[in-house]
């Protein structure tokens, strides 16, 4: 028994939470899984390891979960910046969860190989939430992540070093593989409109055919949907099946808010969004 | 003026309503003359444009987009352009960041009495489209949607 | 059914023929199925692991124009799109990738003969390729095949040696097919063959695909489906990647206000918006109905319907989905049930 399972097991004992999300050891080696356990024994097989990639804060704007009662939910840094920024956007109530915050030390999405530089995800490498900074608990020691090479980042200065047609071809040979099968959407916390612009038929913004046209356009839109939301979880990137490597949308636009607006999403509870509010000194030089 | 690509660019114009539109308007019964590219479609703030608009433009077949309303403290609305300001700000960066050239897209505030600033906007950016040349990008793509027999 | 051996060296010859002669040859690769420009990317090694989705969109593609239309003056032109009649060859697929073509014949044949996918589906040559590579997601032996099941290839080849393959030739297809390269094979060893395939390890059966599908037919309001979907994050990766999933959406899109075509698009059971009504009902409104849905169809409705069960046991759904649901565990539990 951890110290993970006791404080979840105390949570569903008293009654303080009617259900617990975290990680549950899954298969035959230390990969994980989401799960809920709603009874206080359920609650002894979480786990908290370096495998624990999956962003919970998904669930928390799911109509199945939340009909259950107060969540407690087991979240690294990053996850955590997801709840702050559905509270920053009211679509759930501090008080509607428990955060057991996790200390991390890094994660991977590779089970066969050591935890090392070379295999930490590449979001761990400039992690600013390492020890939690909303939590109501936290678990876990903190260690040093291997700090190893930001491969993606030289891929976003590699792009924007290109000329405006290169940057075109590269992008529609990118979002050529992409099979409209919305896992990137479905994967996203931030994602929870209940009915995607995509969906719209009538009339149609977006096609939803897994055509160069519908393509460009779904993945841009998305872009520009999370832009000044996005917290970098990059489980978008994760859960594609074809490998389109979405954090380079995501990822430029996160730094373009920070550089223009000095805005970081997730971090500040109170903190106005940035999309829902303006400035009367917002910066206006390319406009005539 | 060097460098034209297309002597017949088409030009979207997002214009609100209660400002760029009016000023437009005025720049017609002023008899100013401006060149003809444009078509202009008419929302009744610059807050309502979604930048989704903006992409189906060009999906439609738009070489340029120009997006226009009233200046800040302005509105009509009180706050709709501002909100818009924050929008264009990340959109452009995005679009340009995608391949989309950011001369092909244009924003201004054209006030309703400033009849002749609108026709300088869309004399100098119908001319900045013309050595942009036609959106080729766009057109292969849109191919597919139709059968050759 | 007929025997011969080939060799290794005439095997890549054979594909070379066929390169030469524009047939489109489709291979297991590291990326998935792909066209390959030359003979030696062809996958020969029974040892592989799977790709990570299917070669249905070859023959079920994932986006495809049914219809263009042009509105004219007073009238409107339907042009209907020809498929092409393309001679395919798909090279080397495992057993629970290759029996998905006659399963999915069955639904495509059925109400409305479906001439999309029958012309792609007449065009194909399916060789397959036994497989020994059997991990924790694999059950195929549990859905009435196994790594050395003929059922479904037009041709199939078992590695006897470092050089040398059995060829046995299953249908009148793949006879026909390989009419043109007999001087590249030799007399069959059946002997040899069926050493062969005895020694091959067989994933263990974990499930009898009859009870399961007893214990749906009569647990709908059972409380065991609300664990079960709960942690669905509704992607549809499983029916996206999986051999025999087939649903489809038809949408019209336009090029501008008097041409376009109509689409028919993948679809999945898991998409929230699959079931709901123009008046806005949705009979499948949570994640744990929309996974009992998957679940039934292909362990219950399909084989009620068509005597073929909706899945194959390949693992794609298990291995790629992103929060791990196991499509093996689940149907063992459910076995579990029904024998309680």
């Amino acid at each position: 028994m951890n110290e993970i399972n006791t404080i979840a097991k105390e949570l569903l004992t008293s009654g303080k939470v009617n259900a617990v999300i975290g990680y549950i050891r899954y298969g035959n080696d230390k990969r994980t899984k989401p799960f809920i356990a709603q009874k206080p024994e359920e609650a002894d097989k979480f786990v908290i390891n370096k495998f624990i990639l999956n962003n919970l804060a998904v669930y928390l704007t799911r109509e199945e979960i939340t009909k259950l009662g107060k969540i407690g939910i087991i979240a690294k840094g990053c996850d955590i910046k997801a709840i702050v920024a559905l509270i920053q956007e009211s679509q759930i109530k501090r008080d509607d969860v428990y955060i057991i915050g996790v200390n991390c030390s890094g994660v991977t999405n590779d089970f066969d190989i050591d935890f090392n530089a070379e295999t930490v995800a590449g979001k761990c490498l400039n992690c600013e939430v390492k020890s939690p900074k909303l939590f109501d608990v936290t678990v876990g020691t903190l260690e040093d992540i291997p700090q190893g090479e930001d491969k993606k980042l030289k891929m976003i200065r590699g792009v924007e070093a290109m000329n405006s047609e290169e940057r075109w071809d590269f992008f529609e040979e990118e979002f050529d593989k992409c099979i409209k099968c919305y896992a990137c959407r479905q994967a996203c916390p931030l994602c929870y409109c209940e009915q995607c612009i995509v969906d719209k038929s009538i009339p149609r913004w977006i096609e939803s055919s897994a055509s160069k046209r519908g393509n460009f356009s779904w993945n841009l839109i998305r872009a520009f949907h999370l832009s000044g939301r996005c917290i970098g979880c990059n489980e978008c990137e994760r859960v594609c099946p074809m490998d389109i490597p979405l954090s380079l949308l995501n990822r430029k636009m996160a730094m373009v808010t920070k550089d223009d607006f000095n805005y970081v999403s997730g971090m500040d509870v109170n903190a106005p969004t940035l999309v829902g509010s303006y400035d009367l000194k917002d910066n206006e030089d390319f406009i005539e | 003026m060097e460098n034209i690509k297309t002597q017949d660019p088409k030009i979207i114009a997002f214009v609100c309503n209660w400002c760029t539109y009016t000023g437009a308007d005025l720049a017609g019964t002023s008899r100013l003359k401006y060149q003809p590219n444009i078509r202009m479609i008419k929302l009744p703030c610059t807050g309502r444009i979604d930048p989704v608009f903006i992409i189906k433009a060009f999906e439609k077949g738009a070489d340029g987009v120009l997006v226009s309303g009233c200046h800040p403290g302005d509105c009509h609305y009180n706050a709709g352009n501002f909100h818009a300001r924050r929008r264009w700000m990340m959109f452009h960066k995005l679009l340009d960041y995608m391949g989309i050239d950011e001369n092909r897209l244009h924003f201004s505030w054209v006030s309703a009495s400033e009849g002749k600033k609108f026709v300088d906007v869309v004399n100098a950016f119908t001319n900045k489209v013309k050595t942009q040349g036609p959106f080729e990008k766009y057109a292969k793509i849109n191919k597919e949607f139709v059968i050759n027999e | 059914m007929e025997e011969k051996i080939i060799s290794k060296e005439n095997l890549l010859k054979l594909c070379s023929d066929l390169l030469k002669n524009n047939v489109d040859v489709i291979t297991p690769g590291e990326k998935g199925y792909v066209k390959i420009k030359n003979e030696n990317e062809v996958a020969l090694n029974s040892k592989t692991k799977h790709t990570k989705a299917s070669f249905k969109e070859y023959i079920f593609p994932k986006s495809e124009p049914i219809i263009y239309y042009k509105k004219n003056q007073n009238d409107v032109e339907i042009i209907e799109p020809k498929v092409e009649e393309k001679t395919t060859v798909i090279f080397g697929a495992k057993p629970c990738d290759i029996r998905s073509i006659n399963i999915l014949s069955k639904i495509f044949n059925w109400d409305y003969k479906d001439e999309f996918f029958n012309v792609r589906a007449n065009n194909t040559v399916l060789i397959g390729l036994m497989c020994e590579y059997a991990d924790e997601f694999c059950f195929c032996t549990s859905v009435n095949l196994s790594p050395t099941s003929v059922e479904g290839s037009d041709i199939f080849l078992l590695p006897l040696d470092e050089n040398n393959f059995a060829v046995r030739i299953v249908t009148e297809k793949g006879t026909n097919f390989l009419k043109s390269y007999e001087n590249y094979l030799t007399p069959g060893n059946t002997e040899k063959s069926k050493a062969v395939e005895a020694a091959v390890k067989q994933p263990e059966k974990v499930f009898d695909a009859e009870k399961v599908k007893e214990w749906i037919t009569g647990n709908f309001e059972s409380e065991y489906w609300n664990s079960v979907g709960r942690m669905c994050l509704g992607c549809a990766q499983c029916a996206f990647v999986c051999p025999v999933c087939h649903c489809f959406d038809i949408v019209d899109e336009d090029y501008n206000y008097s041409e376009g075509r109509r689409m028919k698009n993948w679809d999945g059971c898991q998409f929230d918006m699959f079931t709901k009504h123009a008046s806005g009902h949705n009979p499948r409104n949570d994640q744990t109905k929309r996974y009992r849905q998957r679940i039934s169809h292909k362990f219950k409705y399909y084989p009620d319907k068509f005597d073929e069960i909706l899945c194959t046991g390949c693992g794609r759904c298990s291995r790629g989905c992103p929060v791990s649901i196991d499509i093996k565990g689940i149907v063992t539990e459910i076995n579990e049930l029904a024998k309680a």
